[in-house]
């Protein structure tokens, strides 16, 4: 403890400094030796009372507000959730009553010194009461929160634009050290969690290539499936194409692993060191296990024996059908017929609409291969070769 | 019922729910154990988690952390675990905590957390059901490998381990949506004792199990002491195989100890989940397995060849599309041959195929002359282990426990005379004073016996039957009784006021004092034969015969020996006065 400050015990004169031993004496002693001095003393109260009116006009709707937001936080306990028109109606002379509803004053009757400074409370050390969580300390242990300091606090306030008392910033709300170091921290951990490092950003892009990848993984397993299984729903430059994508994708990823593994360390931060390092392993473990594994598209030639095979197969099973009169294009997608060249539809067969219809679906083939929309390149081939089937039909009656 | 899918599907969800980004795994020894039992490292990298922490670790409270990173924190709720996420939350060392506790935790315990999380860090706190190994879809262990210790008269639990069975089981029973009926077996009282806590628990904490219908299913406790024998013997399938000679621990083979081994292989992970060939064949017999690892080279090989010729830029190609598998095949490979082999030259160093026909003969055959001349036969070999030895006097003690010539004395002087040690000699007289006569209720040899010459009859005719597999656990018959309705009530009594009328699908049979890989394969093969079946071993430890032993050993710690109950007639075997 502060030894060396003299701390004096007893019923000390507080203008003297005399240990008069019991109150009885004090009390003479005062009006004996130090009544010249009463003026003076009405003085400091009367600046004391200014002072306290000053900061009874602190907008009452602001400290409350204030509070609930901060007590609903830290002192879950206390805090009961106030109507804020109550609170605005409420004004005024009990403004202490108010305070003290939200944060229950610690009973001061019995606290003689302050418990952080150990100083005896007297009339010139009065006691005062923290606003955050009540407790008790003397005016040079209090600290104060300055309001514009307090409202950054609870920043995700929703109400900025109800806030009208500019002229406020002087004013500041009086805490105890402990609660004052309690907003430090947590200020201190909200920045910390603001500020990510590059490597956090390096990950982030990692994940979202990643998620795109996967699904274009999906895609092609089940075009390679379908591919394989003599189906003619896709088309192999399709599948080649799609592949193509992946490995450059994977490259992306692979690049951005390497770079995370490379990403300068911080020395007071050996755990980063295996963090980037399980990334990278775990990057191109991924690209090992799900990216190189993929089956390779069968060549021009072997896909031809694979539907001769099946085509084969099925003229053996079943009698060939009739197609289904099916005429319908179901275009799902949001592309229009635009820019159909009138080219494309040439002179005596103009009249056709079944020419004119495949027309527009071969567009929109070219479009959607663009796109690398493979699914939908396969149910609009689905559509064409109806229509094909339909219009051959035709000629022939 | 499948445990290791019940496991699986909590670390998923305790990676899923706690939102994309980079995460560190916070764990304490058991959760550890838990959770490596089913997910290897490279597995867990893809669900986010790159770093794994401990934090009863004696560095973690002055490592440093990294505030980008989100925190799973898996924690059993231990007063301790508790005391130190307290320190953890008051000064975190990450950006956001998402709290899984493995069992149930007390609503103080979450109040103290609260107040500690100063700066407001946890996001989350759930209670996710894994407190127990998951070994095989139908297997569990509690991973206590002590679990017993005694008073001058009987054998009791040991404190903690009741505790932490009890815990583990409550969470078996919880991750599988069971609330069920339990039976005991009735001459134990550790299994009565075991029944009545769990089934206060399951009242204490009613909330928790109200399952409804889907809940039903029996929870059978029996004790290791009513079938003392399947632990000792030799076992000849793959898993179990490795366990009795090689040991198992939480899926990892330390090889570290064996001469002439590669040093790139101190320890092999044999995990059913990851390893394709090690599914395939962990119920296969020694000789099957053989054939499989031949074949399996043979894949190898062939693949090896194909690679030999790179010539052409195609194969160039074909190559480097085709290595990572290659690669992944190549270690394959190259562990389970290395423990294939390991296997069969201890085999046939120790004579094992010997040893193990006589004690199967011994365990389920009734030929009292015989067995001795090939015990004293075996006895004088000296390729044998000590051990073996040893184990098959073991073997003799409890077949012929209460034969009117029985000649354990004279067996005992063999041993001493080949130099097996003291501490093997003795264990003869735990495990009779463990698992004697007397404290058995089914009767592990007699009763089998005119239905086993039948159905050796018949096997013989169609000359199917393995030597060396003859032996059929206990717990096959238990089973069986079961199944068929047969298990009687006063052996197999019901905790509280249900009737054990009620039949159920599900049934959890838990072994206190260790199960045995032998035991699994019994479950096994029951689930394959009784699709309408769903049963689910579980044990405080999976043995083998070294293991049990040394429970047995440490039930009688502390006991005055000089005064034994049931074995006062075997005098040469000498106890120290304590």
């Amino acid at each position: 403890m502060a030894e060396n400050n003299d701390i004096q015990e007893g019923f000390l004169c507080p203008i003297c400094h005399k240990d008069m031993r019991s109150p009885n004496n004090l009390i003479t002693h005062f009006q004996d030796l130090h009544s010249e001095e009463q003026e003076f003393l009405k003085s400091i109260k009367e600046v004391y009372g200014k002072a306290k009116k000053k900061i009874l006009k602190l907008d009452e709707q602001d400290i409350q507000n204030f509070k609930e937001l901060t007590l609903n936080k830290y002192h879950i306990e206390y805090s009961e959730p106030q109507d804020p028109d109550r609170l605005l109606r409420t004004f005024g002379s009990d403004r202490k009553q108010q305070e003290q509803e939200l944060v229950a004053w610690l009973d001061g009757s019995t606290v003689t010194r302050c418990p952080s400074c150990a100083s005896s409370f007297n009339i010139a050390r009065r006691q005062h009461h923290c606003r955050l969580c009540g407790c008790i300390m003397c005016n040079s242990c209090s600290y104060f929160l300055p309001y514009d300091v307090a409202q950054t606090i609870v920043a995700p306030v929703t109400n900025v634009s109800d806030r009208e008392h500019s002229g406020k910033e002087t004013d500041s709300l009086r805490t105890c050290v402990h609660c004052l170091n309690m907003l430090e921290s947590r200020r201190k951990v909200q920045i910390e969690q603001m500020k990510k490092p590059t490597i956090w950003h390096l990950y982030l892009l990692l994940q979202s290539n990643k998620k795109q990848i996967q699904s274009s993984v999906d895609l092609y397993n089940k075009m390679y499936n379908s591919l394989t299984a003599g189906e003619t729903t896709f088309l192999l430059q399709d599948v080649q194409a799609l592949r193509l994508s992946i490995a450059e994708k994977a490259q992306m990823i692979e690049t951005l692993g390497k770079k995370i593994a490379s990403e300068p360390i911080d020395p007071e931060m050996p755990k980063a060191v295996l963090l980037q390092n399980n990334i990278w392993k775990a990057t191109s473990n991924y690209i090992k296990d799900s990216l190189l594994t993929l089956p390779a598209p069968p060549t021009v030639q072997e896909l031809e024996k694979i539907r001769e095979r099946f085509s084969r197969m099925f003229q053996d099973d079943l009698p060939p059908q009739s197609a289904p009169a099916v005429k319908k294009v179901t275009v799902t997608t949001g592309w229009s017929p635009a820019n159909i060249s009138n080219d494309a539809i040439k002179g005596d067969q103009d009249d056709n609409p079944l020419i004119e219809q495949m027309n527009i679906v071969r567009n929109y083939i070219t479009q959607a291969r663009q796109a690398h929309r493979f699914e939908e390149v396969a149910s609009l081939e689905e559509n064409l070769r109806m229509l094909k089937e339909t219009y051959r039909k035709q000629l022939k009656s | 019922m499948n445990v290791i899918a019940a496991i699986k599907a909590y670390v998923v969800k305790m990676t899923s729910d706690s939102e994309p980004g980079m995460k560190v795994l916070l764990m304490d020894k058991e959760t550890t154990s838990v959770v490596s039992m089913v997910y290897g490292q490279s597995e867990i990298q893809q669900k986010e988690v790159f770093l794994l922490e401990r934090i009863d670790s004696p560095n973690y409270a002055n490592s440093s952390g990294l505030r980008y990173l989100k925190c799973l924190v898996f924690l059993r709720p231990t007063q301790q675990n508790i005391e130190l996420l307290c320190t953890e939350l008051r000064n975190p060392k990450y950006g956001a905590y998402y709290i899984y506790f493995s069992n149930i935790v007390a609503k103080a315990d979450i109040k103290i957390l609260a107040e500690n999380d100063e700066q407001e860090v946890v996001k989350e706190v759930q209670e996710l059901y894994m407190d127990y190994l998951a070994v095989n879809p139908h297997l569990f262990s509690m991973g206590i490998p002590m679990c017993l210790s005694s008073t001058a008269s009987e054998i009791t639990w040991n404190h903690s381990a009741l505790q932490r069975t009890i815990q583990g089981l409550i969470s078996v029973l919880l991750s599988l949506k069971k609330s069920p009926i339990i039976r005991y077996q009735s001459n134990s009282k550790l299994a009565r004792d075991l029944g009545n806590r769990i089934d206060e628990t399951m009242n204490k904490e009613s909330s928790l199990f109200a399952f409804g219908p889907s809940g039903q299913s029996l929870l059978l406790i029996l004790d290791r002491r009513d079938d003392p024998i399947t632990p000792l013997l030799n076992q000849w399938t793959y898993q179990a195989m490795v366990h009795e000679l090689l040991t198992i621990n939480n899926n990892r083979v330390n090889l570290s100890g064996i001469p002439g081994i590669s040093k790139d292989l101190p320890e092999v992970v044999l995990s059913a989940e990851q390893d394709a060939f090690y599914a395939k064949n962990i119920f296969m017999n020694y000789g099957e397995i053989g054939q499989n690892i031949k074949q399996l080279m043979d894949q190898f090989q062939a693949k090896a060849k194909s690679h030999q010729k790179i010539e052409s830029i195609a194969d160039m190609k074909n190559f480097v599309d085709s290595y990572p598998q290659f690669k992944k095949l190549s270690g394959n490979v190259t562990k389970h041959v290395t423990v294939v082999g390991e296997l069969s030259s201890m085999v046939n160093k120790h004579h094992l195929l010997d040893v193990s026909e006589v004690e199967q003969e011994i365990s389920s055959q009734n030929d009292h002359s015989a067995h001795l001349a090939s015990i004293k036969k075996l006895l004088h070999n000296d390729k044998i282990r000590h051990t073996d030895a040893a184990k098959l006097v073991m073997l003799y003690a409890l077949r012929y426990q209460n034969q009117s010539n029985n000649e354990l004395s004279s067996l005992i002087d063999l041993l001493y005379k080949r130099g097996v040690s003291d501490k093997l000699i003795k264990y003869i007289i735990y495990l009779l004073e463990y698992a004697g006569s007397h404290a058995r209720q089914s009767n592990l040899f007699n009763v089998e016996n005119a239905v086993k010459i039948t159905k050796r009859f018949f096997k013989g005719l169609s000359g199917v039957d393995n030597v060396y597999t003859q032996h059929k656990p206990l717990l096959h018959d238990t089973l069986e009784d079961l199944i068929k309705g047969r298990l009687k009530d006063n052996l197999y009594p019901v905790v509280g006021n249900h009737s054990s009328g009620l039949r159920s699908q599900d049934v959890i049979v838990f072994i206190i004092g260790g199960a045995t890989y032998e035991e699994s394969l019994a479950v096994h093969t029951f689930n394959k034969n009784y699709p309408n079946f769903n049963i689910l071993l579980g044990a405080t430890n999976i043995h083998n015969s070294t293991s049990f032993l040394e429970e047995v050993e440490n039930a009688f710690r502390g006991v005055d020996m000089l005064i034994r109950r049931h074995t006062r007639h075997i005098r040469n075997v000498k106890f120290d006065t304590k």
